[in-house]
């Protein structure tokens, strides 16, 4: 039934496949040239700035923010004060305009079938998307807090900071305390790069992947704000971004820390293999 | 080895069978095409073989290879584009081919300017490929595909919503491509496209093969053309056929006259009508004979142009369809 010339007995020479290095510079290579990478990061490292002036020129100090009694006369104070700001919806979204757009914004421009008919698989394919997207979230919280610290420092000052429990902070160990009250963030800011992956590789529509993960940590936060579901609390991400607070007391406590950590990896671990497994199973129909 | 070897290949999306148990063989060496109706399967076909949508039964063996078994690796020596080729608009046309070679894992050294240079995208190739015609981005996604150096190259509906210079250009290229001994495999909705390319064919219609041959078996199957054709008495003409046992001429309405018989009964009965005193108007040929096969074969109605009242060959059986599935 069938019709076929005369086979040549060829066979195929082995190909030449790429690492996982080659398809990270080619991911990274894609966001160096998009306009709004470079407009998150400049948020960044310029959005501190006009904040921190703002705030630090207020005659009555946002008392009722953790911190926020004593921002307009001391920087450690109004960086911890934007550290609190930040974790509302801020980080989430500046880690979302990328990890939430990388895999939808493929079914965007069509190029699934581009890249998919390569000698490079799905899964190769993932693991470097996620890598870039986790490498732009950790860049984006470093820019910031170094903007934030530096500009609250310079602009406000850097005496003693007074702690939770009411202790003085010397400004020399301040500096380090507020370095890893912003570090701790890192973990909750990665929990929802995963979520926003996993909303982009699920919806398929940039959209829903930058949006939704900041509608997210809005609504966990209500949930946590919440009486009677205490229990519920601890695996909320948006919990994690507050567990810098027993840094700032004395005696210094890092439970929460250590909770966070662990809920943050677990939600990391779920949203990426649910995310990986749907990239996997897809049929790739459009473009 | 064959280079394609699908065996009792279906495909369904929720309630539409979109490819139904489909075998297909494709030689090495050979220039194959893939015909059919918009919706026939085609598509979904070569997605499969790219892998990227599942069958849910049958198996497809590129270069022996299977996805179950070799994943990524069937596509070793394998290239093409699915529907129009799509690149990042926001790169330009060389960058967008640079970080395809990053997904090859590199090429050897020249081959981009070599592909650059054969596609005749010239200094456009470093213009963002967002700014691209339509013919540009084809012409980029040739490019892409030979930086792959294949031996089976995909092409969907490779002139598809080409101007005519571009789709002269486009099937020069194919033919230039297969002629340098590379297997193509072409799908097209075009007979006329097939046709001038293939050696072979399989169309396809609602998912099923309606036929599966070579172009000499296909012309052979092929019913006589059809003219369109108009003259100063219609009724007198349509009296004259009745001379003319092998010509087939209906009256269309105001439409005038059309007349199903080869070339050589076509042209004697012209010349009848000429010496019995009847003026020509005119005399159109409406479709070449393997596009109505093609519409026979596919139960595709043709479009008013190419209208014909009983469509030339409308009493083949369906047995003309022998050896497909």
């Amino acid at each position: 039934m069938s019709t076929t010339t005369p086979t040549v007995a060829v066979t195929t020479p082995p190909a030449v496949r790429p690492g996982l290095g080659g398809v990270v510079r080619w991911e990274t290579r894609k966001l160096r040239h998009q306009k709004r990478a470079w407009a998150v990061l400049l948020g960044a490292l310029l959005g501190p700035v006009p904040v921190v002036m703002v705030i630090g020129a207020q005659s009555r100090p946002p008392k009722d923010s953790l911190f926020g009694r004593f921002a307009t006369e001391n920087g450690f104070a109004l960086a911890l004060l934007v550290l609190g700001f930040a974790s509302q919806w801020v980080l989430p979204l500046l880690t979302a305009i990328v990890a939430g757009d990388i895999f939808a914004s493929e079914d965007q421009h069509g190029t699934w079938k581009t890249v998919l008919t390569r000698s490079t698989g799905r899964g190769l394919l993932f693991w470097a998307k996620t890598l870039v997207a986790g490498a732009f979230a950790v860049l984006v919280l470093v820019v910031l807090a170094a903007s934030t610290i530096a500009a609250a420092l310079l602009i406000v000052g850097h005496q003693p900071v007074i702690g939770l429990s009411g202790q003085t902070v010397p400004s020399a160990s301040a500096l380090a305390l507020v370095s890893a009250s912003w570090a701790t963030v890192l973990a909750p800011t990665l929990g929802f790069t995963a979520l926003a992956i996993l909303l982009s590789v699920w919806s398929r529509n940039p959209a829903v992947g930058i949006a939704a993960p900041v509608v997210v940590a809005m609504v966990m936060q209500l949930v946590g704000s919440l009486g009677g579901i205490e229990g519920l609390r601890p695996f909320l991400l948006t919990t994690s971004f507050e567990s810098w607070h027993g840094l700032l007391t004395a005696p210094r406590f890092t439970g929460p820390l250590v909770e966070g950590v662990v809920v943050c990896g677990v939600w990391v671990v779920v949203s990426l293999t649910v995310a990986y497994v749907l990239l996997r199973r897809r049929d790739i129909t459009g473009g | 080895m064959l280079a394609v070897e699908a065996t009792d290949v279906s495909k369904t999306f929720g309630t539409v069978r979109a490819v139904d148990d489909i075998t297909v063989r494709v030689a090495q060496g050979e220039v194959y095409g893939v015909l059919g109706p918009n919706g026939a399967g085609k598509t979904t076909f070569l997605r499969m073989l790219f892998g990227l949508i599942r069958p849910d039964h049958g198996t497809i063996r590129v270069f022996g290879r299977t996805w179950e078994h070799d994943d990524v690796a069937v596509l070793d020596g394998v290239a093409g584009f699915i529907e129009s080729p799509k690149f990042y608009p926001y790169l330009t046309g060389r960058q967008n081919l640079e970080g395809l070679v990053l997904l090859d894992g590199g090429v050897r050294p020249g081959l981009l300017e070599e592909v650059i240079e054969l596609v005749d995208l010239g200094d456009r190739v470093d213009l963002e490929v967002g700014g691209y015609s339509y013919g540009m981005r084809q012409r980029l996604g040739v490019a892409a595909s030979l930086l792959r150096e294949p031996r089976l190259l995909v092409l969907d509906e490779p002139a598809n919503g080409l101007d005519p210079a571009g789709i002269r250009d486009m099937r020069a290229l194919v033919k230039r491509l297969a002629a340098s001994g590379l297997t193509v495999l072409l799908s097209s909705h075009h007979m006329d496209e097939v046709e001038e390319i293939c050696d072979n064919v399989t169309i396809m219609t609602r998912g099923r093969v309606a036929f599966h041959g070579s172009i000499t078996d296909l012309r052979a199957m092929a019913p006589a053309p059809g003219y369109d054709l108009r003259t100063d008495a219609d009724d007198r003409a349509l009296l004259v056929a009745a001379d003319h046992p092998r010509v087939q001429v209906d009256l269309r309405d105001d439409l005038g006259l059309v007349v199903t018989a080869t070339e050589t009964d076509a042209a004697a009965y012209v010349a009848d009508l000429c010496a019995r005193g009847i003026a020509l108007r005119a005399l159109v040929p409406t479709r070449t004979p393997l596009e109505a096969l093609f519409f026979m074969l596919t139960d595709e109605p043709e479009t008013d142009d190419r209208a014909h009242p009983d469509g030339g060959a409308a009493g083949r059986p369906a047995g003309a369809t022998t050896g497909a599935r």
